[in-house]
């Protein structure tokens, strides 16, 4: 089982530490260089964390649990006026940042007003995406219960609610944070960074639910061990997006066009299959990526075992 | 009507970001007193304030140098925050033909006296005016796009629906706004 950690330290002699993280069977994620300081994401088997710590304590660095790592959540605010931007909506966002999540904040087109507020297919769709999504909504109690748990029913991925007012439980959502509503200022008073852990411990906990599914029928790879195939792609290498291959729960975000490169992806070779057969590829409803959903273990062995009788 | 238990959070929650609000806008001083009332059932939200003076009127004097010219007034602006307005005010009055904006800080206004000019002011009563009703937008949900307005020189009100605005909640309004301006200031 891998486990991912980050390194946030310096860049002198940070070699040492990709080389031990590949020694050890492990992939680096993501690396984010300010300067000389240095953040670098790793997923690197659960047992071999000793001796990553005491490389990191050598390099004077330290190591920093991000739970949330090798994950791209949605923050989904009923529109994108200021009534819910830039807090807190991105404030939670960066919060979840923070413990190593990829985040994208979204606006419903028409998710305002009570019986008004609505989701459409398309943006059900866009969500379903990641690999939970929160949303965040405001102060009416009545308006919640009776209206806004409409936005996040037959989604497909977990969710997570964020309201104000005090709520026992919500339909549709496999966690609900309150105490949060509408804000005008950032969220920095101790009540409110409480909240923000709040929330953030919540999508924890759906994060955990979710793995634990997935290990039930392990996936084929690890999204890691797909991730540093495809990033030798020229076209991945080429693309000045920040993160060009970002990594789900079950599989990853490339960010290069589907139709232009569906069969460069596809001839990736991955323990000896290709990943066009150890994964499923289609475009993504945001122009210009590919996603890669891993099929599982069974599946691989099964799909094998049919080619093999033929 | 919107129980202050039931949605006790919602009441705590618009009281203290309106506040907030017309702190950033710096006319905190200007709203002696505020009601906010809201049914979700129904629904309505409605925001009352009772308004405070404005700041005292700005003469010209206060922000630009007057010179005579020989064709009128020539205006020198000392403080640039008030040139818009000011432009505003000079066009209304003298006519787009006769105002000359020669450089950022300096006007010319043909055929006016350094007198007349002098004696002019400009009304902050409607910037304030602006700017709480900018506030208003901030806070107001922002689904309630059917909005009914009463405002006179004590005291402004605002309701607003999601669709049809019933006769109702107009009186609901009109009764607000009597209360507001004989309110007493918070």
């Amino acid at each position: 089982m891998y486990e991912v950690l980050m390194y946030d330290g310096g860049v002198y002699k940070v070699n040492e530490l990709y080389e031990l993280v590949e020694d050890v069977g492990g992939f680096v994620i993501q690396k984010t260089q300010i300067q000389v300081q240095i953040m670098v994401t790793m997923a690197i088997p659960e047992e071999e964390r000793p001796a990553i710590e005491a490389k990191t304590r050598e390099l004077g660095g330290k190591i920093v649990n991000v739970p949330l790592a090798g994950t791209e959540i949605a923050v989904v605010a009923p529109t994108l006026g200021r009534h819910h931007m830039p807090h807190p909506t991105c404030d939670i966002a960066e919060q979840l940042r923070r413990l190593g999540a990829i985040t994208v904040v979204m606006g419903l087109a028409r998710g305002k007003g009570r019986r008004t507020a609505q989701i459409n297919a398309d943006e059900k769709a866009v969500i379903e995406e990641y690999d939970a999504a929160v949303f965040v909504l405001g102060n009416f109690k009545d308006c919640i219960v009776e209206h806004k748990v409409r936005l996040f029913e037959d989604i497909q991925v977990p969710v997570a609610a964020v309201c104000g007012p005090q709520i026992p439980s919500l339909p549709n959502c496999e966690a609900l944070v309150c105490g949060v509503g509408r804000k005008v200022e950032r969220m920095r008073r101790e009540e409110e960074i409480a909240r923000l852990d709040e929330v953030s411990e919540a999508m924890e906990r759906v994060i955990k639910a979710r793995r634990k599914e997935l290990e039930e029928d392990p996936l084929f790879v690890h999204p890691a061990e797909v991730k540093d195939r495809i990033s030798e792609l020229e076209a991945v290498q080429r693309s000045l997006r920040p993160a060009p291959v970002v990594l789900h729960l079950d599989g990853l975000r490339v960010k290069i066009p589907y139709q232009e490169w569906k069969d460069q992806i596809a001839a990736v070779e991955v323990y000896g299959h290709r990943l066009g057969d150890i994964a499923t590829l289609s475009d993504s409803r945001l122009g210009g990526s590919t996603l890669i959903k891993i099929k599982t273990r069974s599946e691989v062995e099964a799909q094998d075992g049919k080619a093999g009788a033929k | 009507m919107m129980s202050e238990e039931d949605e006790s959070f919602a009441y705590q929650n618009f009281d203290t970001i309106f506040r907030q609000i017309l702190q950033e806008l710096g006319v905190s001083r200007s709203v002696e007193a505020f009601r906010i009332m809201a049914d979700p059932d129904e629904p309505y939200f409605l925001i009352a304030m009772k308004l405070g003076r404005a700041r005292s009127a700005v003469r010209v004097l206060d922000m630009a140098q007057l010179d005579s010219h020989a064709d009128g007034t020539s205006i020198t602006i000392t403080d640039e925050g008030w040139a818009p307005a000011l432009l505003t005010k000079l066009w209304q009055r003298y006519g787009r033909d006769r105002v000359e904006q020669l450089t950022r800080f300096e006007l010319l206004v043909r055929g006016a006296t350094v007198e007349e000019l002098s004696d002019l002011e400009l009304d902050p009563g409607e910037e304030l005016k602006t700017k709480l009703l900018d506030a208003v937008w901030r806070l107001f949900p922002e689904g309630f796009k059917v909005r009914y307005e009463l405002a006179d020189d004590k005291a402004m009100t605002i309701i607003g629906t999601e669709h049809d605005m019933k006769e109702k909640w107009i009186e609901l309004a009109r009764r607000v706004q009597q209360e507001m301006c004989v309110a007493e200031a918070a």
